[in-house]
């Protein structure tokens, strides 16, 4: 869907991005994160144009888009980002219809697909008509992804969207990401400096550093043992291989012998460290899985996918 | 009671008990005439005004009565005054005239200021309201002769078509030398905002005229266009000459360049820089983001500087006056060059009175895009 061959960009005397070559595929999350100036932010605004390279090519839909018309490869691809920049002289509604204006669609079209928005992001009808001034931190925020997401685009960029909000409004908008992603299958670019967000979020997980990709890869593989150090240790949070452990599903480590008698039993969904949580909370070393016929045992816990 | 209130109520009260002249009677419009104080002028008479007065003053009485009596105080002195002119003018010869005093004045200051404190906190439209209302007493206490007798009444009577003329065409300079200095400064505020560098320079021209005298530039301009004029006669044909309203109107809107400029600057760098990066990543241009988000963020910033130039081109092109260009400023010189009081407030007063409309038509505009963005 999105393809970075060879970018170079320079501002100035600094190079931003040093010869970056990414492939994101249709319907990931891909979450761009690394350290401050690492170039995350720049690589993606080169996708609609706000950012030039000054070599290599960017390809949209396998499309060259230094040979498209700028403001309408903009209107195709939904934006959002951290200060999120409402009109603040335009209502909700207004702001949410903007790009769907642009394209020229009829009132009765925006209006419903305001609507529609609206639910999607579980914002209450009645803001709709409010200006931006009047709404809370994270409801701004969830109405600048309403506003991105307005035309319908099979992309969406999304710079650090979760940053100014607080710590329980970031999970939750976490979470409602999360939601319209598996919903809609969008084909998302995430920036983000934060590790754990990006773990969470992101189907494929990009680190750069000085301008460079270090590691590319789904979460589970990028923390994994054979990737980059820097990477490990910028997303492990110095312990790498636990959190490997909660973004591989318990269903990894299961094998066919039964639960011994009076073994506890995890949730269907549990991770393999929530596996190693319970195993160390009842001494047991080995545990049984909800909905499985087989049985999870620490030895297999402790080296999954071997 | 507060202080404000309580020192205007004093301030009229004083104006109406102290021995300050209040109307004066002169055999002619040009002599000076002899004072009376407002007790000699109305007797007893100056009670019911004084309480009238002092009622607005209070806390307890609510701000639409309070302003409703304030003003009502206003009418009834000048109606008053009014009726003792025409007593005194009884007898003597039809060139005799009753001229106001300071007092007078002083306590009709005082009257509409302690109106204006008491109506602040009232909404818009009750204000409107009672200001209509007190217009449309004066306009029917003026019809009905009560003010016949005054002098400034009598220099209007003999007057009235030239003063209507000047009021017009005081507006209409105004307006010109408006549309003038916009003309010139939004492209210019434009291009500061653009490149910022040129902002510094642009700023400093416009603020170097404020230094010129104002005086000074509308005589100075006269040999200068005569020049021009001279070079290029084919700007002749097109209306323009060395003296009349083509200085005038140059020199004021070379004035309003600065706040103008400076309203329509800090209008345009208003915007939210988030807002403009939003709109230019969603597929706005150049030309839509300025349309659709910086002019309309823009707005309520710049109406401040427009009010601001607004009241000061009512009060500069007064000065066209001594350029022929006409308009108010004529009234008040020709006024001056002959010392009579009563011209020179025919032509002075409606500048105020202008002046102040201006200013509270275009407040109430920005209070609505203020409330709006």
């Amino acid at each position: 869907m999105i393809a970075f061959e060879d970018v170079v960009v320079r501002f100035g005397a600094t190079t931003a991005l040093d010869g970056v070559s990414l492939q994101v595929g249709a319907g990931e999350l891909c979450a761009l994160v690394g350290p401050s100036g690492s170039g995350k932010t720049t690589l993606m605004r080169l996708v609609n144009r706000l950012v030039t390279p000054h070599a290599g090519r960017v390809l949209v839909r396998g499309e060259d888009i230094a040979r498209t018309d700028a403001p309408a490869l903009r209107r195709s691809i939904g934006y959002a980002m951290q200060s999120v920049g409402l009109f603040p002289h335009r209502t909700v509604a207004q702001n949410i219809g903007t790009v769907p204006r642009l394209l020229g669609w009829d009132r009765t079209r925006i209006a419903r697909r305001v609507t529609e928005l609206l639910g999607l992001l579980r914002l209450d009808a009645a803001l709709a008509d409010r200006l931006p001034g009047a709404l809370s931190g994270g409801q701004a925020q969830r109405v600048g992804i309403a506003r991105a997401l307005a035309a319908d685009p099979d992309i969406l960029l999304m710079d650090e969207p979760f940053g100014a909000v607080d710590p329980i409004t970031r999970r939750e908008l976490r979470a409602e990401l999360r939601r319209i992603h598996a919903e809609t299958r969008k084909t998302i670019l995430l920036v983000t400096h934060d590790p754990e967000e990006a773990l969470e979020l992101g189907t494929h997980v990009v680190v750069l550093r000085d301008g460079r990709i270090v590691a590319d890869g789904p979460p589970a593989e990028i923390i994994g043992p054979g990737s980059d150090a820097f990477a490990r240790d910028l997303l492990g949070g110095g312990q790498p291989a636990l959190r490997r452990l909660s973004l591989l599903p318990a269903t990894e480590a299961l094998d066919a012998t039964p639960p011994p008698p009076g073994a506890p039993e995890l949730p269907e969904e549990a991770s393999l460290a929530d596996a190693l949580s319970l195993m160390a909370e009842t001494g047991q070393d080995r545990v049984a899985l909800a909905g499985q016929d087989g049985s999870v045992a620490v030895a297999t816990v402790l080296r999954p996918g071997a | 009671m507060k202080a404000a209130p309580a020192l205007a109520a004093c301030v009229a009260a004083a104006a109406l008990l102290l021995p300050l002249p209040w109307l004066s009677v002169a055999p002619n419009r040009l002599l000076p005439g002899e004072p009376l104080s407002a007790l000699a002028a109305l007797g007893w008479l100056v009670a019911p005004p004084c309480l009238l007065l002092g009622l607005p003053a209070l806390d307890r009485v609510p701000p639409t009565v309070a302003a409703a009596l304030a003003l009502a105080a206003a009418l009834l002195l000048l109606v008053l005054t009014g009726g003792a002119a025409a007593e005194r003018l009884q007898g003597l010869p039809p060139a005799a005239r009753a001229g106001l005093g300071i007092g007078l004045w002083l306590a009709l200051v005082a009257a509409l200021v302690l109106a204006a404190i008491r109506m602040q906190p009232l909404a818009l439209a009750t204000r409107a309201l009672l200001v209509a209302a007190a217009l449309a007493a004066l306009l029917a206490a003026a019809s009905s002769g009560a003010f016949d007798a005054l002098s400034l009444a009598v220099e209007y009577r003999n007057r009235a078509d030239a003063v209507q003329a000047a009021l017009l065409r005081h507006v209409a300079l105004a307006t010109a030398a408006l549309l003038l200095a916009l003309l010139v400064a939004a492209p210019l505020a434009w291009a500061g905002f653009r490149h910022p560098r040129l902002a510094g320079p642009v700023g400093a021209v416009f603020a170097g005229v404020q230094v010129v005298p104002g005086l000074a530039l509308f005589a100075l301009l006269i040999p200068l266009l005569a020049a021009l004029l001279h070079a290029v006669p084919a700007l002749r044909d097109l209306g323009l000459a060395a003296i009349g309203p083509a200085p005038a109107v140059i020199a004021t809107a070379a004035y309003l360049t600065l706040p103008l400029w400076r309203g329509l600057s800090a209008g345009l760098a208003a915007a939210d820089p988030a807002a403009v990066a939003a709109a230019h990543a969603i597929g706005m241009g150049e030309a839509r983001i300025t349309r659709e988000v910086r002019l309309p963020l823009a707005l309520p910033v710049f109406a401040a500087g427009l009010r601001v130039a607004l009241v000061q081109a009512i009060g500069l092109v007064t000065l066209g006056g001594l350029v022929g260009a006409g308009g108010l400023g004529a009234l008040v010189f020709e006024g001056l060059a002959q010392f009579a009081t009563d011209l020179m407030l025919l032509g002075a007063i409606p500048i105020v009175l202008l002046a102040l409309l201006a200013d509270g038509l275009v407040r109430s505009a920005e209070t609505r895009l203020a409330v709006a963005a």
